[in-house]
């Protein structure tokens, strides 16, 4: 009996560890998922908000993409989904992924600075929109 | 044809359901003819659900554009290869092509069982066509039927996301549904012994080559999945820990950790509930792997749509299998229980349940990672989410544990490993590891965690490749064979143990791979034609490219592609000219307007080279061929060891057939090297 007791230490022992490491895990690496709106909130509410690392969705203006010349550095403008009025201005310095253009859905992660310029580390495109079709499109092509 | 397939799909609802409420009535009456309807409604409905998904398959050949799946998925130009493999190339198509498979798998099941193990075989067809009523049923009424037809006929459609349109993408779907299917069938019988009252390892035995079978479709279809991000999304990585591919791993994990406690059970008759809620839990996670795939609950990269009430027809099945075997479980919880009890801290049954637990541990971490924006929001109405760095903070050392446990646990003894049993196994390999990380050191490898893991990696095939050698050497000697002819009879004679040590060899192998994860480099350059850039790898070789210039197609080639712009680099390794190599941006004509990157990969033992075409200076200019306008932006990657991953797989594969190949001899089944009789033969080796 003893030597089970023994082996239940050692079961508890890494359950505990796990559970230490998972919550460790979240506290350093969790992001808030926000919307432009959402963190335009947060950010008034409390200015220290511009070092906390947030993910945030929105869509990209048409026609607001620009890229600095000679250099890896993509400039464009994102609104919030619903509230048009609320925008601001994303730089990202890295290679796009395929799937952007200047008129999709993104999630950006990174903060924003206190100049209101949101630094981009990683950028996403949403692509359920990619991967789902939506025949509806379609109805004007009806032959 | 397709008004045939959407008839037969309603005709299998009514038979499925016959075939369940017979297979459970005729367990519990031991009637023969309702046992044996209940079987035959199986083969119907396998014949039924073929008929629906050759409607499908019709309707995409026919570029039956009133259907909404074909309109969503096809054009009138897509390749007639994707048009046949269109059938999963969505979540309609994917749900009707996962009921196809699993009711294969429910005719194989019942066919080569027609006259064996009657005392299992009416509960799980009964099992059987529940699971698979339920998929026929979400087909149905859950708004993803795929015969449903548009109000319009549009002229054309779609067409398929050329990201899809890869040789990776049409085989990783099917394999995966080919691993979460055939789990079905250990699930059935798990509940059939429950219910039969059968509860010693019967079912297991007569399982175990279903659950290896799935097992390796499982590992297969995952690496799959890698391959295909590595080569097609263009960005270098082959894991994101992306929400569907987390999905597909649960699974894969506690299918990992069922194949290692049944052995504690087949060999000690322990763990009996244990294996139970593992196998229970298997088939959840490949029930929820599926919805998460194919319901867009949780945002991915390909998640597929976001209907609710799917999402609630698929979390009531699961809740009601859940109810339904727990308190199955807990009405047959006398009979399950344990034969002995662990008799030592240091043994070969607890360095599997510490496996088992790890398992589980990485499994609950990957699933708690993935839900994590879901039950923020429910209790905060915040979505907080982790990235990549939360599952590799939790899942490299638990990663690491298991790695060293694959080299202990096989070799150290059951019940009881005396400090003799453990000198001798594993004095040598860790000398062996320490030796690998001194090396290393002195060679320049810093990094810490790729250290760890490759000295780790050394002490266990240290370990295995001594249990190779004298095993092969002790039959040597006892049947006076040559070496390569004792190392032959040697597998083949217990295909199991040592398939099982192969594929620890190829787990081993891709985790040496993924180490060299943490040595990748990445540059980046703006090039004119002739211009030659030299990237250094970190194992010291030195790459000269030239970049000779762009090559511009439009209109031709493949058919949905309006421009083609290849970009040509010539690669020198260490002075030695090796080839060129291409990488390009694609404009298909579907929904796009941004190009698509074809990246350009060399792969030798030591590294890949990875090119990518980035973006082009002037693209409308270069597309009009005029001069200057080549100039482009080239992402150069080096990505140590990837090889070793695709080569690790391979060894798992090769390893689970031999595992699963029937043993011819039975009567020299060794259950494992601690003090045995054939011990004073193998003294020598240590």
């Amino acid at each position: 009996m003893k030597k089970n007791g023994r082996f239940m230490v050692g079961l508890v022992g890494v359950a505990a560890v796990v559970t230490y490491l998972i919550w460790t895990g979240v506290s350093e690496t969790m992001v808030y998922y926000l919307t432009p709106v959402e963190l335009m909130e947060r950010v008034e509410a409390d200015p220290s908000f511009h070092d906390v690392g947030v993910k945030v969705g929105g869509m990209v203006i048409p026609g607001s993409y620009s890229r600095m010349e000679g250099e890896l550095l993509h400039v464009f403008t994102v609104r919030d989904l619903v509230d048009e009025e609320t925008t601001f201005t994303v730089e990202f310095r890295d290679a796009l992924p395929d799937t952007f253009t200047d008129e999709t859905e993104v999630v950006l992660e990174g903060r924003l600075r206190s100049d209101g310029v949101f630094e981009a580390t990683t950028l996403l495109t949403k692509c359920g929109s990619r991967f789902e079709a939506a025949p509806e499109d379609l109805a004007g092509t009806a032959g | 044809m397709t008004i045939l397939g959407e008839f037969a799909l309603w005709i299998s609802l009514p038979v499925a359901a016959w075939g369940m409420i017979l297979g459970y009535a005729g367990g519990r009456t031991q009637r023969g003819d309702l046992v044996l309807s209940a079987e035959r409604s199986i083969y119907a409905v396998f014949g039924l659900l073929a008929v629906a998904s050759a409607g499908v398959s019709a309707a995409f050949l026919g570029d039956r554009f009133e259907y909404w799946y074909v309109a969503s998925y096809s054009n009138a130009d897509l390749e007639l290869f994707y048009k046949i493999t269109g059938l999963w190339a969505g979540q309609r198509g994917s749900l009707l092509f996962w009921a196809l498979l699993l009711a294969f798998f429910s005719t194989v099941c019942v066919f080569t069982n027609r006259h064996k193990h009657r005392e299992f075989m009416p509960y799980v067809a009964g099992v059987l066509q529940t699971v698979i009523l339920f998929f026929i049923v979400v087909l149905l009424f859950a708004d993803v039927n795929p015969f449903e037809r548009l109000d319009f006929v549009p002229a054309d459609g779609q067409g398929l996301n050329p990201q899809l349109q890869t040789y990776w993408m049409t085989i990783h779907p099917p394999t995966l549904y080919l691993g979460f299917t055939s789990f079905t069938v250990p699930f059935a019988f798990a509940v059939a012994a429950l219910l039969a009252g059968r509860l010693d390892a019967r079912w297991i035995q007569l399982t175990r080559r279903w659950i290896l079978t799935s097992w390796l479709f499982l590992a297969v279809g995952i690496v799959f999945g890698m391959r295909w991000a590595y080569e097609e999304l263009g960005w270098g990585g082959y894991w994101f820990w992306d929400p569907v591919e987390n999905a597909s791993l649960l699974p894969f994990l506690t299918a990992t950790a069922f194949l290692h406690s049944i052995q504690i059970q087949e060999n000690r008759g322990m763990l009996k509930v244990w294996n139970m809620s593992l196998v229970l839990l298997t088939f959840l996670l490949t029930i929820f792997a599926t919805f998460l795939t194919r319901s867009g609950l949780i945002e991915s990269v390909h998640s597929f749509a976001q209907e609710l009430r799917i999402a609630y027809i698929f979390l009531s099945f699961m809740g009601a299998v859940l109810a339904a075997c727990v308190v199955l479980i807990l009405y047959r919880l006398p009979q399950l229980r344990s034969e002995n009890q662990i008799e030592s801290f240091v043994s070969r049954e607890s360095a599997f349940l510490f496996n088992n637990l790890l398992l589980l541990g990485a499994a609950f971490s990957v699933m708690w990672g993935t839900l994590f924006p879901l039950i923020t929001e429910g209790f905060t109405g915040q979505q907080i989410s982790v990235g990549p760095p939360f599952f590799e903070k939790v899942n490299f050392p638990i990663g690491l544990t298991l790695l060293a446990l694959v080299g202990i646990g096989p070799v150290i003894a059951w019940r009881r490993a005396t400090k003799r049993n453990l000198q001798k196994n594993f004095a040598t390999p860790v000398v062996v590891g320490l030796v690998t990380a001194a090396m290393l050191w002195l060679l320049g490898a810093r990094h810490g965690l790729a250290l760890v893991t490759w000295s780790i990696s050394a002490f266990v095939l240290a370990i295995i490749a001594t249990e190779f050698w004298k095993g092969t050497r002790a039959r040597a000697r006892i049947e006076g064979e040559g070496y390569a002819l004792a190392f032959f009879h040697l597998i083949s004679r217990n295909r199991r143990r040592w398939g099982g040590y192969i594929v620890h060899v190829g787990f081993v192998t891709m985790c040496i791979g993924f180490a060299g994860a943490a040595y990748n480099t990445d540059s980046r350059f703006n090039v004119q034609p002739g211009d030659v850039v030299e990237v250094t790898s970190p194992f010291g070789h030195t790459y000269q490219l030239t970049y000779e210039g762009l090559s511009i197609s439009v209109g031709r080639g493949q058919r949905n592609l309006i421009w083609q712009a290849i970009a040509t680099v010539s690669v020198s390794q260490d002075g030695q000219p090796k080839g060129v190599l291409t990488t390009e941006k694609r404009q298909y004509t579907n929904r796009d307007t941004q190009p698509m990157t074809e990246v350009g990969i060399r792969s030798i033992v030591h590294e890949d080279l990875y090119l990518i075409l980035s973006g082009l200076n002037d693209t409308n200019g270069a597309l009009n061929n005029r001069t200057g306008a080549q100039g482009i932006d080239l992402q150069v990657l080096i990505k140590p060891l990837i090889i070793w991953i695709w080569l690790g797989c391979l060894m798992i594969t090769i390893g689970t057939v031999i595992a699963l190949w029937p043993n011819v001899d039975r009567r020299r089944t060794v259950t494992g090297t601690g003090p045995e009789p054939a011990e004073p033969a193998l003294a020598g080796a240590d």
